[in-house]
């Protein structure tokens, strides 16, 4: 789900407000292939995902694009944008799927594997799998390909790329219809591990974009270290000390702000800074 | 010029009166409810349960009022699930469309941002949908037929208890009790610690926690219950966290003598979001369709004949706050706010379909009946295991793992 965010956010500096919606609306796809089809929902990621990128492309050429440009921040016409195309999702899925809460049960959505000492449920670790594939797809397409060379061109410089000739509007419904294919991957994922409701997404949301801050917004190696540290800190104050769960969220959120005011580009910022200050000694 | 003036006077005095004596021949109930938005699966069972009841009152000829015969007009209104336009519309039925009274929403959230609003206008409030406390004894316009979340904690203490007792499960037990952080929540917990307080040599709390909403990851929570080691494991969650958090605690073998999520384990819906993991779990509830009374096996029957389905506990306690009302303005004789007011304060609908048989209202205006236990069997079975007269099936415990 960050890596959505954070592509969509390093070409085209928008903050997707509808990625919940996206994703809400892929888990109910997989739903759907689930119970018509019998399709496995990590199988399905090959019908959802392209569907989904081609779905984003669309709505990049009939919305997004329309959006005023300028700034080097989000502007406000395209969170409104976006959080409108949300509820709009939202009342969709209540029209065709209703407000029944929904789950998906396969043959191995029970099972689990001992794992160092612990047992991990088999979803979680095909949802941990599935996301490591996508980050070393993300990072060949980014570092080997020249659509990702392009994609990393505007995201550093829009007017430098557009200058060497890269078809930045192009790049941007393509970064678009990645970012919703990401979006779509993980509601797919998310549909085998959780019980879901249109407004299914909400508080990923937020937990996303505390990931991405983490990360240092652009990058994506950044957005995994960033969820890597999050899910840690999540599970390790639940297990070796007497904070209460119930305050996870609060810690999330008390980091992410910890973040901004400390290091506002990043935790992967931070550290090259410390390491630059320890050559220079 | 006179003559017109006269006409014109009994044309607008005519225009005025019809509609006052049309309103004195039906009785005007409102209803606002989470028909759609998040509550609205439920929100949906209650529009129809109360559609039902009110068209059975209207096609048996009416409500007898003072021995004259009056129709129901019901002007049921959508919430959004949304609490402030909740309260604005109830206050929208009491202040513009002039009810008699007004059949509460669903959602302890909801209901509490509409029962501000009776005080205001003095017309009885009646809600089928919310059982947290804090919404009565505040007002004397607002009655609710939900008995409160802490006794349905009792009851399943006093079913376990009776577990102790038939030799099936050894004291002292203890517990691992995690609740969601709502109120809901907060009065289940108090339910189980209360009666622990009250029985200590049998009881102890091995561990207590609570969880937001809608959590994403229960395995830092479900590793302190592995941790606490506790006999009995018992939970209070919506539908979403009880299927992550059941399907997490199946995944990560932990092991107790009995597990329950408090009201969630015996719906349909759940069982086929977690197969046999939902296996043996005890679920209280306001209301079971398999109570043995008759006038629950002909309510099945008739709610089945009239929408094709099975009725659940919400359709059941949505009927029969419906009912309830329109019984106390027959009573009332009148559709006086006071007098109704007054007929619900002291009404006994006696062959109610409720546990226990007949519904009435504690001084503070909320119902205080019993709850039924249940237990999920293998291959999809339920049995009712309490209240001990009206069980259709013996209590399976310890649970036996494989």
């Amino acid at each position: 789900m960050s890596y959505g965010l954070a592509v969509i956010y390093g070409v085209m500096r928008i903050i997707n407000l509808a990625h919940a919606g996206l994703m809400m609306l892929a888990a109910y796809v997989t739903l759907t292939l689930n119970t018509r089809f019998g399709l496995d929902p990590f199988l399905s990621l090959v019908v959802v995902a392209p569907l989904f990128f081609g779905f984003g492309v669309v709505l990049d050429l009939t919305l997004i694009r329309r959006l005023p440009r300028g700034g080097t921040g989000p502007s406000m016409q395209s969170l409104l944008l976006l959080f409108g195309l949300w509820l709009v999702l939202q009342n969709l899925a209540y029209v065709v799927w209703g407000g029944d809460t929904q789950a998906i049960l396969t043959p191995y959505t029970m099972s689990s594997v001992p794992l160092l000492g612990e047992r991990y449920g088999v979803p979680l670790l095909l949802v941990f799998a599935v996301s490591l594939a996508s980050l070393v797809g993300l990072t060949i397409v980014l570092r080997r390909t020249f659509l990702g060379k392009a994609i990393r061109a505007v995201t550093q410089n829009r007017d430098a790329a557009l200058l060497s000739g890269v078809n930045a509007a192009r790049i941007s419904a393509v970064a678009f219809g990645l970012g919703t294919a990401f979006a779509a991957i993980a509601g797919t994922m998310l549909s085998a591990l959780y019980a879901f409701t249109p407004d299914f997404g909400r508080s990923l949301l937020l937990k996303a974009f505390c990931i991405i801050v983490l990360g240092g917004m652009e990058s994506f190696t950044g957005v995994a270290i960033g969820a890597l540290v999050l899910a840690l800190i999540e599970n390790l104050t639940g297990a070796y000390t007497d904070i209460p769960t119930s305050f996870q969220d609060a810690i999330s959120f008390s980091l992410l702000v910890l973040v901004l005011v400390v290091a506002p580009n990043g935790l992967p910022a931070l550290f090259r800074g410390f390491s630059r200050r320890a050559v220079a000694r | 010029m006179k003559l017109l003036g006269v006409l014109r006077n009994c044309v607008l005095a005519g225009l005025v009166l019809v509609p006052a004596a049309h309103a004195q021949d039906v009785v005007r109930i409102g209803a606002v409810l989470p028909v759609t938005g998040k509550e609205s699966k439920i929100g949906s069972a209650y529009k129809q349960a109360t559609e039902v009841a009110v068209k059975e009152v209207n096609d048996a000829g009416g409500l007898t009022v003072g021995g004259k015969k009056l129709k129901i007009e019901l002007s049921l209104l959508d919430d959004t699930s949304d609490a402030a336009k909740s309260a604005q519309l109830v206050e929208q039925l009491m202040a513009q469309t002039k009810v008699h009274a007004v059949i509460g929403g669903y959602g302890s959230q909801l209901v509490q941002a509409q029962s501000v609003v009776p005080e205001r206008y003095g017309i009885p409030y009646v809600s089928g949908g919310a059982g947290a406390t804090s919404i009565y004894g505040r007002s004397k316009w607002v009655f609710g037929t939900l008995s409160p979340v802490e006794h349905l904690a009792a009851t399943q203490m006093d079913f376990l208890q009776d577990l102790v007792a038939s030799g099936k499960l050894k004291a002292p037990l203890s517990i691992a009790l995690v609740t969601e952080q709502t109120e809901h929540g907060n009065d289940y917990a108090k339910g189980v610690k209360d009666y622990i307080a009250a029985h200590p040599g049998s009881w102890k709390l091995a561990l207590e926690q609570k969880f937001e909403l809608y959590t994403q990851d229960f395995r830092p929570l479900l590793g302190r219950v592995q941790a606490a080691k506790a006999d009995i494991f018992m939970a209070d969650a919506h539908l979403e966290d009880f299927v992550l958090m059941q399907r997490t605690y199946t995944q990560m073998g932990i092991r107790n003598q009995m597990i329950t999520y408090g009201a969630r384990g015996a719906d349909e819906s759940g069982r086929q979001k977690l197969g046999a993991a939902a296996d043996y779990i005890f679920a209280s509830g306001w209301w079971s369709d398999l109570l043995p009374y008759p006038q629950v096996k002909a309510f099945n029957a008739r709610y089945k004949a009239a929408t094709g389905i099975a009725p659940q506990w919400y359709h059941a306690m949505e009927y029969e706050t419906v009912r309830g009302l329109l019984v106390a303005i027959q009573h009332a004789g009148s559709l006086d706010p006071e007098k109704i007011r007054a007929a619900l304060a002291s009404l006994r609908l006696t062959e109610s379909i409720v546990p226990g048989g007949v519904l009435y209202f504690t001084k503070t205006g909320q119902s205080d009946l019993p709850f039924v236990v249940t237990e999920n069997k293998p291959d999809g079975k339920v049995d009712l295991v309490w209240p001990k007269n009206d069980k259709t099936g013996e209590p399976v415990a310890p649970i036996p793992w494989h």
